[in-house]
């Protein structure tokens, strides 16, 4: 488990599913098109972008988003979806570490951390995440966290826990992905220890969300 | 990469500034290239239009 928990096995392992995981990742959360409805700013960021399901929402209410992986597979994957919905002009991918930005402080208006920071191999380095984002937030910015959560239907513990959990390629090659799973009282604990301000925090769908800014 | 990129990026580790290194550019879009730390020297390679700015020990296999 040590290589899969680890910031460049999760890497690995987004490079090795990125096709496939693109094609099931078609749609946005509603979860996520909500928040963005209800903001606009110059620069989105997208932190852990994946295919980029959610950056093209983002791109309609910003005039420029930032999508960041750890995966140069899966960015290519976005690429892919964003020459197809029309918004490359608006889109600039980075390959990137959630928790060791390379953007510049308070430069950013609106930002995403979707189902992004459960695959940081321990407490420090996702709390180090946060505080990535509070700093890289501009003032009055906000931001949309999620993290999968006990609360699932498929999970049966009520405390927060790490484990690894197969994706099944087409072949029925299984390629592991380490998460922490987090319960919704621990999620709180990690977003006030960060530099963040919690606006809200919810749960929805077996994650839970915060929306966040920087304190004011 | 779009060479206004290089407003907002920095380097990963220290924060300071990026300089740009062009090895191949169509218009505005730089395809190939190297993003070089100001501070510390870390070179970031640009391939096929995308900069890799993870830390230098998160880059490689």
């Amino acid at each position: 488990m040590d290589r899969v928990r680890s910031r460049r096995g999760v890497r690995e392992t987004y490079d090795r599913i990125a096709t496939h995981f693109a094609r099931t990742r078609a749609y946005a959360w509603d979860d996520v098109t909500d928040f963005i409805e209800g903001i606009e700013g110059h620069l989105g960021l997208d932190v852990g972008c994946g295919n980029g399901r959610h950056a093209g929402p983002l791109a309609e209410r910003t005039d420029r988003v930032l999508g960041v992986d750890v995966s140069r597979e899966v960015l290519n994957e976005a690429r892919r979806r964003a020459i197809e919905g029309d918004y490359t002009d608006s889109f600039s991918l980075l390959q990137a570490d959630a928790a060791d930005l390379p953007l510049g402080a308070d430069s950013i208006d609106v930002a995403l951390s979707i189902a992004t920071i459960h695959h940081l191999p321990d407490r420090d380095t996702r709390i180090e995440s946060l505080d990535e984002l509070a700093r890289v937030l501009a003032p009055g910015g906000r931001a949309l966290l999620s993290v999968w959560s006990v609360t699932h239907d498929r999970f049966d513990r009520s405390e927060g826990f790490d484990t690894v959990i197969d994706w099944t390629l087409p072949d029925d090659e299984t390629v592991p992905r380490y998460y922490h799973i987090y319960d919704p009282t621990e999620f709180g604990r990690d977003l006030a220890e960060s530099a963040l301000a919690v606006d809200r925090t919810y749960t929805s769908h077996g994650n839970c969300f915060g929306e966040v800014s920087v304190p004011g | 990469m779009n060479e206004s990129l290089l407003e907002i990026v920095c380097c990963p580790l220290d924060k300071h500034d990026l300089d740009l290194e062009v090895i191949q550019r169509t218009d505005e879009e730089i395809a190939e290239g190297r993003l070089v730390c100001t501070e510390c020297g870390e070179e970031y390679p640009i391939e096929d239009g995308i900069p890799n700015l993870l830390p230098p020990d998160m880059r490689d296999g």
